[in-house]
């Protein structure tokens, strides 16, 4: 039987909100990130119809395109999703332009004015602005002075500034950049991009918890034993070996993406769906968190690093031997961690983040487990009573899960645990939205909500610093332990949480 | 959110100055200020109900404009005191001709226009012209004038963003005060008439106002059907963006029946429709219509035929896709508590049975949370999978929906609207020549 693709009665229910007139400008357009991620999300706002019909976006990068050229670039690289909407894509394209730029050449960001100028002129886009910056973060400085010398930050309600990650190195890289930044921009105007936050299930994340009364009278240390955050990926490092060997899981993944799942999970509920006031949580509650050891990383603190492994038939390179990096290298493919939160709703109760490349499922998921019953009346078939666990899976598979004990049929009264589901694909049944084709209409909104302000992103390096200071000045204490490529990361990691008699979900 | 006065107390001008006052006022008081890069609101609020509940001592004033809670239950009031069928909606019009009958000469302070709702503050209109007629037919055109600017908790600052325009007086004076709105035209910025009445009243006026490019905001529970139906399609048909809030009140429908069908699993259901039964509070079909044409336009159908019904409702036959029949009924049914606005939704049945295999079968019920649907759940469903959800009654006042499609609007009629409205107004207007 066929299924219809979509649900009819669904069509035009949402009331999205209306994007006003503008032009977006993306510096570093002639980069992987443009043609993947920027213009197939910018494409798929065009077809939701949710961009105005005064709009433009503006490409920049050194290279001497033509508006033309880089149409045509664009529309080779996204590939089939504009040769099928081909009348569509014409329309959007109509709107793409190009301007060769070096940020360094003064003359070239006047330039860039006169045609933002020409652009208001063609398009209508009213002056309304928005910069993204997908360039290395070494030119954020330049951008944003280029720009603010041209005078095309000056206006806050009319120009905003979009960065990408990394934000800084460390705290001190961070906050520098930041005062940097600030030096040209409000804070209002800046929009750090992290696309974690554009997941529907990451957001979810906050529904689940404020929308329903049922969780947040027991989402505190007085029913909540553990906490475990994973990103799992299946995949290597591939061809972003360069960036890797200076970066590592902990700056790729835990600092940011991890880090705001954790700051969701366990954030105070803001007194109203404001950005400021979800921002104010996020940030109270990051500054609140800490090393399970500062003083003594080593012990709360696991470092891998993928080996080969895989099967005869389909071997897998380990990360020293990948194109790219250093034979010797020391950068960290995995890595596990525990941390606390010191505040009344999570004093005592161990959160427990990992990430790796190469393990043996691709899974994001937030697992909180709860206390065991005080006294256990029955027998539980499997021996021992199981812990009741919330399961917010990230992805893939979107969802929640709950886990709880029901009486096992039959004479007796044995226990045995049993999981109720919520799937996304099940209840919807239609896949959501990209995390960028959220994050690039809410920050042309104007929208901070899933944005990083500057006090978490400083909070949250703030968190890894003994971390980075123990790799960066004793790295012999934090050692890289090898592990199998598609296994579970190595044997120490199991050996931290088993500390707490405790063992990472394996889902 | 309460609603809040403006910062200024507006001025009171003779009409022909108020364009120099206010070319004056932002030149010299506010320079370098150009206001808000939004919107202008012309509002049309002749708040008749208001004004008599006033007259009549039955409520306090001032006369705001708005739909609050103490004006509703004194409208309420009035049905059952005046013997009104208790099925009549506080807005029916019934409602207002009854208590202007009364005697009663109760005095209020006249702030409409005055008193924007927060909802709508917080967009920052850049103009905001009121047109206030009173019941009092002869009184003399009264113009004011204020700069404005929403409190800083909904986002206003410090300068002045926006400024009002009242124009109060009888409704021959208001029309005579109307030369100066070309001039109080802001060429740039988009402009919105939101009709705040029934579409049965001051038709000449409407059609001035309405004028193209101007955006629309109307109510078609307010009217009467031949006339709601025959302005929304006339405008839609001519292209001008207009927006229904009988049919933004529909959304909650809309949601409701869309999450029943979400997952994949009922999607099939959708195909195989064969009944739709619709039970509308008392006796203003537009909505019930409305959306039944918006299900008959996702699903596909093809009206054929008008069916004779017992009683007031209206019966039609669709074809699906595949050639199979769709039954349609639109009951009105009297309510003992209706609902704020006339002809608002009940109950809606929709049953869709397989032909190939007649086990898969599904009757989904959905019934609106402030009554009951035991009609739609009377008999003849054994043998299907029986689904039933209760519709919440949305608490949003006319100006937060009203702010809603302001904020929302791309500025065009909403497609689903403008499929649905031809074969609702078709299917009225055949109901009314078969009868």
């Amino acid at each position: 039987m066929n299924m219809p693709i979509t649900n009819p009665l669904r069509v035009g229910l949402r009331q999205e909100r209306v994007i006003s007139p503008q032009c977006l400008v993306v510096f570093g357009a002639s980069g992987d990130l443009t043609h993947r991620k920027l213009i197939p999300a910018l494409f798929e706002l065009f077809n939701q119809r949710r961009l105005p019909s005064e709009f433009a976006v503006l490409g920049c990068a050194r290279r001497k395109w033509t508006d033309e050229e880089f149409r045509r670039k664009m529309a080779i690289a996204i590939g089939p999703i504009a040769s099928e909407n081909q009348n569509s894509w014409d329309q959007f394209a109509s709107g793409l332009f190009y301007q060769p730029l070096d940020l360094d050449k003064d003359n070239d960001v006047f330039l860039l004015k006169k045609r933002l100028e020409d652009i208001d002129r063609l398009r209508a886009t009213h002056g309304n602005r928005t910069f993204y910056l997908s360039v290395s973060p070494d030119f954020y400085g330049t951008a944003c002075r280029s720009l603010s010398l041209a005078g095309l930050l000056d206006d806050p309600k009319r120009s905003r500034l979009v960065i990408e990650k990394p934000f800084g190195r460390d705290f001190a890289s961070a906050l520098a950049l930041n005062r940097l930044v600030q030096g040209f921009a409000n804070e209002s105007q800046v929009f750090r991009i992290d696309h974690y936050l554009g997941k529907e299930t990451v957001q979810n994340i906050l529904v689940m918890r404020f929308a329903n009364t049922i969780f947040e009278p027991i989402w505190n240390r007085n029913y909540i034993s553990s906490v475990q955050i994973t990103a799992a990926e299946t995949v290597g490092v591939e061809e972003r070996a360069g960036y890797y060997e200076s970066s590592g899981a902990l700056r790729d993944m835990v600092q940011n993406h991890l880090t705001q799942m954790l700051a969701l999970t366990a954030m105070e509920p803001p007194g109203h769906f404001d950005p400021e006031a979800i921002r104010n949580e996020k940030a109270k509650v990051l500054q609140a968190a800490r090393l399970a050891d500062e003083m003594e990383p080593w012990n709360c603190c696991v470092r891998g690093q993928y080996c080969k492994g895989g099967t005869d038939s389909m071997p897998l390179a380990g990360y020293r031997e990948e194109p790219g990096v250093n034979p010797n290298s020391t950068t960290e493919t995995y890595v596990a961690m525990k941390l606390f939160i010191d505040n009344w709703r999570w004093q005592g109760v161990p959160f427990y983040v990992r990430t790796g490349k190469r393990l043996a499922k691709r899974i994001s998921e937030v697992v909180l487990t709860f206390r065991e019953a005080p006294v256990h009346l029955f027998d539980a078939v499997g021996g021992s009573p199981t812990s009741n666990q919330l399961v917010l899976r990230i992805q893939p598979n979107e969802g929640a899960e709950f886990r709880f004990d029901v009486k096992s049929p039959g004479s007796g009264m044995r226990s045995r645990p049993v999981e109720m589901e919520f799937s996304y694909e099940e209840s919807f049944g239609e896949p959501s939205d990209e995390g960028y084709v959220r994050l690039l209409a809410d920050a042309m909104l104007g929208d901070p909500t899933l944005f990083t302000r500057n006090d978490e992103v400083e909070a949250a390096w703030r968190l890894y610093t003994p971390l980075l200071e123990l790799i960066e000045d004793s790295p012999w204490q934090l050692p890289i332990c090898q592990y199998e490529s598609r296994t579970w990361g190595p044997a120490a990691a199991d050996a931290l949480i088993a500390q707490d008699e405790l063992i990472w979900r394996r889902p | 959110m309460s609603p809040q006065l403006t910062l200024q107390t507006p001025l009171k001008l003779p009409s022909e100055e108020i364009p120099v006052y206010l070319e004056k006022l932002w030149t010299n008081d506010q320079p370098g200020n150009i206001g808000a890069n939004t919107f202008c609101l012309l509002i049309w609020q002749p708040a008749w109900l208001e004004q008599q509940l006033v007259r009549t001592g039955r409520i306090k004033g001032p006369v705001i404009g708005s739909q609050r809670k103490g004006l509703i239950n004194a409208a309420r009031k009035v049905v059952l005191e005046e013997n009104l069928p208790p099925s009549t909606s506080p807005f029916d019009s019934k409602v207002t001709e009854t208590i202007s009958k009364e005697t009663g000469s109760f005095l209020a302070e006249d702030l409409r226009g005055q008193h924007i709702d927060s909802a709508i503050s917080a967009l920052q209109p850049r103009r905001f012209i009121t047109l206030a007629p009173t019941i009092e037919p002869n009184k003399k055109l009264e113009t004011l004038v204020a700069a404005y600017c929403p409190l800083p908790e909904e986002g206003g600052g410090q300068s002045a963003c926006g400024d009002v325009v009242v124009l109060k007086g009888g409704l021959d004076s208001l029309l005579e005060g109307l030369e100066i709105l070309d001039s109080l035209t802001l060429k740039d910025l988009p402009s919105w008439l939101w009709w705040n009445g029934s579409l049965d009243q001051a038709s000449k006026l409407l059609d001035q106002l309405a004028s193209p490019p101007r955006r629309l905001v109307i109510d078609t529970a307010l009217g009467h059907p031949d006339r709601c139906f025959a302005f929304l399609t006339q405008r839609i048909l001519q292209g001008q963006a207009v927006n229904d809030l009988n049919w933004l009140r529909l959304r909650s429908w809309r949601e409701t029946l869309a999450i029943v069908f979400d997952p994949p699993s009922r999607r099939n259901a959708l195909k195989n429709v064969v009944q739709l039964d619709i039970d509308i509070e008392d006796s203003h079909p537009v909505q019930g219509l409305l959306l039944a044409a918006w299900l008959a336009d996702r699903l596909d159908w093809d009206f054929q035929k008008l069916v004779s019904l017992d009683g007031d409702g209206i019966g039609a036959e669709f074809f699906r896709p595949d050639g199979t029949s769709v039954h349609f009924r639109l009951m009105p049914l009297p309510v003992a508590n209706p609902s704020d606005h006339p002809g608002q939704i009940v109950g809606i049945r929709l049953i869709s049975k397989s032909s190939t295999n007649p086990s898969d079968a599904l009757c989904v019920i959905l019934g609106a949370e402030s009554g009951e649907c035991m009609r739609l759940e009377a008999g003849g469903m054994a043998n299907m999978e029986l689904l039933e959800e209760v519709v919440p009654i949305q608490k949003t006042t006319v100006e937060m929906d009203v702010a809603r499609l302001l904020a929302s609007s791309r500025g065009s009629t909403s497609p689903l609207l403008a499929s649905a409205a031809p074969l609702a107004a078709k299917l009225y207007s055949y109901s009314k020549s078969f009868t």
